[in-house]
């Protein structure tokens, strides 16, 4: 992939959840932040959002939980792309993360914890900064 | 003194413009004012009967009574002590559910000895609102989580053992926050009340029962709007017939602002939402002075803008009242009223997790909005909302202390629609009732409600509107404070102690989904199954005649410990699944 190639970000919603809100705004945002961005839909299972992300080949997947169960359905994600050894994928997690949470998910392997009153341009800023891309 | 005519008052508006307004804006060197005011040509008070009335009167616009019950207890409840969630004398507990049914019952005992003797106010988790069972594949990691795993008729009695003698199911109501599986839910309620020999007709509370905003916002639907209003239908006949006393949904506003919608489509949606389930019920066959005064609604959305949100709730009120009459031509007034145990308030979105105590300050506009606006003044919600799931008995505290002096010490309550006759107030409600008929309009063009779903229309404009919102306060056009603004080092981060114990035991928490699947498994084995089998298959013979109504067969599946999934199931094959939207 070029640098000049749209940085391609597949936002996910795992888990029955079915506040979507955030999913949307950061959607829409990424995508006006000039990025590729495509959005599963609600109640994905992490099986189903990991081979999605193989499948469209996308740089970062943007998980988005609010119900409680970040760390066994983060966990779950890591795990897969590591089992189809799309290890470089980088992972960002949005939605009610408990502060003392948020260094386990750190710990798995995810590049960032967006939770409410994140900016868009810092979830852009922080894409780009972790895959070295300017696009 | 003299009185003014229109005339005159315009002349000298004009002239208060060019001589006082004007001279000032320009001398801050401002492109326009950054206040408004308003004269009597802003409203026309000359209709007042058609647009304001009396409360407790056709439009509504000032209110469904002169006081609304609690008000009338309120004193006593002080002096007595006596507590309830919303700090007026409402018998509805606090909304709350976790783990298992013997955790949720265990944990409404302890309440119940700390002096909380409200009614269950049932959160199911995520499974049960999806209609899934604690054993399915999709319930890994959410079992018992954001309310209580609720699989079977006997999970549903072991709640209830907390609700027994003074508190048993005749006295005190029943709130369940279900929609999808809705159906199974009432049907265990009518079993429960079956097997304790208490007539149906004593039977009290409220299932949320609004799947259009599932569709638009909150996202725990299971089968297409089409089919899924089928089985409102057949709630609602079913609920007006044997349960009269029980409400027949809780129409939501709530969760499309919270989604994103702005004010106007908040009002628009939840009206066309509203006129679909009237239509469902005449489809039913039922008149529509019988069922409609059973429908709730939900406080609609909320905002921190304390008076379009006070304007909101008297423009609701007005435009459900004329659609009953002048649409449906209701004669009943109580089929005309929008009723909700609050009314206006700030919204959970409008919490910030950026010096969480500032929630407390933004929850009391919301309450003082509530108080102006005929609901009781609820400091909704308890601060540390955004901080995770669960409030702290602290948090909850303070919230019903600032409820209670909004109306003990500030005496908000005192007065009726205070707002009622203001140039500025009645000219805010007239501009929010067209704005919001106009987007009406514009689904009712499209077929209406389920339509605006099928094709897309409402749940994507709330996710647009959602993405306004956020561009407005990234850019500085919305301010709040602690998040795009005053954020600087010389602020104090307060930081708070939330050093209670958690309302849930985590412990439990932990445990729960491995104790489910276990209470499960245990009824599977031990259940009389060819009685299973055999209800199941009834069900979905009749299922395939959409002109049945499903509850009696319901009832029997739930009296035969069908789950809840099997029951789901049956319907998912006969109607098919719903697809999540895409953007």
């Amino acid at each position: 992939m070029g640098q000049d190639s749209k940085i391609r970000v597949l936002i996910a919603k795992p888990g029955l959840d079915g506040h979507e809100r955030g999913a949307h705004v950061v959607a829409y945002g990424l995508r006006d932040e000039g990025f590729e961005v495509i959005y599963t839909g609600l109640r994905q299972t992490p099986e189903q959002i990991v081979s999605a992300a193989v499948q469209e080949d996308v740089d970062v997947i943007g998980l988005s939980i609010l119900s409680g169960a970040h760390l066994s359905l983060t966990k779950k994600v890591m795990e897969g792309l590591k089992a189809k050894g799309a290890n470089d994928v980088l992972v960002t997690v949005g939605g009610i993360i408990p502060e003392e949470d948020k260094k386990t998910l750190e710990e798995m392997g995810v590049a960032g914890v967006f939770t409410s009153g994140s900016k868009i341009k810092d979830i852009a800023a922080l894409i780009r900064t972790k895959l070295g891309k300017n696009a | 003194m003299k009185k003014n005519s229109k005339k005159e008052i315009k002349e000298a508006l004009k002239k208060w413009e060019d001589e006082v307004l004007n001279p000032r804006v320009k001398k801050f060197n401002l492109d326009k004012s950054p206040t408004t005011f308003y004269t009597p040509i802003s409203s026309d008070s000359s209709y007042f009967m058609d647009k304001v009335g009396f409360p407790g009167q056709f439009p509504f616009t000032a209110g469904n009574n002169p006081f609304e019950f609690w008000r009338a207890y309120a004193n006593f409840a002080a002096k007595v002590g006596y507590r309830s969630d919303w700090g007026g004398t409402g018998r509805s507990g606090k909304y709350g559910g976790f783990g298992t049914p013997a955790d949720y019952r265990d944990y409404l005992l302890k309440m119940q000895s700390m002096g909380r003797y409200g009614g269950p106010n049932i959160a199911f988790d995520l499974v049960t609102q999806c209609g899934y069972d604690s054993d399915s594949s999709f319930a890994e990691g959410e079992v018992g989580r954001v309310g209580v795993a609720v699989d079977s008729m006997q999970d549903f009695t072991v709640i209830y053992e907390a609700f027994t003698g003074n508190l048993d199911i005749d006295k005190v109501p029943s709130n369940f926050t279900i929609n999808a599986p809705a159906a199974v839910l009432i049907a265990m309620y009518a079993c429960l009340a079956k097997r304790r020999g208490i007539p149906l007709n004593k039977l009290t509370g409220t299932p949320q029962n609004d799947i259009l905003k599932e569709f638009i916002a909150r996202g725990t639907y299971i089968y297409p709007p089409a089919p899924s209003m089928r089985m409102f239908r057949d709630t609602c006949v079913f609920c007006c017939k044997h349960m009269p006393e029980f409400n027949i949904n809780s129409i939501g506003g709530y969760h499309i602002r919270e989604a994103g919608a702005t004010r106007v489509q908040d009002l628009a949606f939840s009206m066309a939402n509203g006129i679909a389930y009237i239509e469902a019920g005449l489809e039913g066959g039922l008149e529509v002075d019988e069922f409609a005064p059973a429908f709730t609604f939900n406080a609609f959305g909320g905002s921190m803008e304390i008076y379009h949100e006070i304007a909101f709730q008297r423009a609701a009120r007005r435009v459900w009242a004329r659609i009953l009459r002048d649409r449906f031509h209701a004669k009943d007034s109580k089929s005309m009223q929008i009723r909700q145990p609050i009314t206006a308030h700030i919204g959970c979105s409008s919490t910030t997790l950026q010096r969480p105590l500032n929630n407390l300050a933004r929850a009391v506009v919301g309450g003082m909005a509530a108080g102006m606006s005929g609901g009781i003044p609820g400091a909704f919600p308890p601060f540390d909302e955004p901080l995770g799931l669960g409030h702290s008995q602290e948090a909850t505290q303070l919230q019903q202390d600032a409820s209670r002096i909004m109306i003990y010490e500030a005496k908000v309550t005192d007065v009726c629609d205070p707002w009622a006759g203001s140039y500025f107030m009645e000219s805010l409600t007239d501009e929010i009732e067209k704005d919001a008929l106009a987007e009406l309009e514009k689904i009712e063009k499209m077929g209406g409600a389920v339509a605006a779903i099928e094709n897309g229309y409402m749940p994507r404009a709330v996710a647009k509107s959602a993405y306004e919102r956020q561009k407005k306060i990234e850019n500085q056009e919305e301010l709040v404070v602690g998040v795009n603004c005053f954020t600087g080092e010389h602020e104090i981060d307060v930081s708070i102690n939330r050093v209670v114990e958690a309302t849930y035991d985590p412990q439990l928490m932990k445990t729960a989904e491995e104790r489910q699947k276990a209470n499960l498994a245990r009824l599977k084995r031990e259940r009389n199954g060819t009685a299973v089998v055999s209800s199941l298959r009834s069900l979905k013979v009749q299922a395939e005649d959409k002109d049945k109504n499903l509850m009696p067969i319901i009832c029997e599946c739930v009296e035969n410990d069908a789950t809840l999934q099997e029951i789901c199931d049956v319907l998912r094959e006969v109607f098919g699944e719903a697809q999540p939207m895409k953007l």
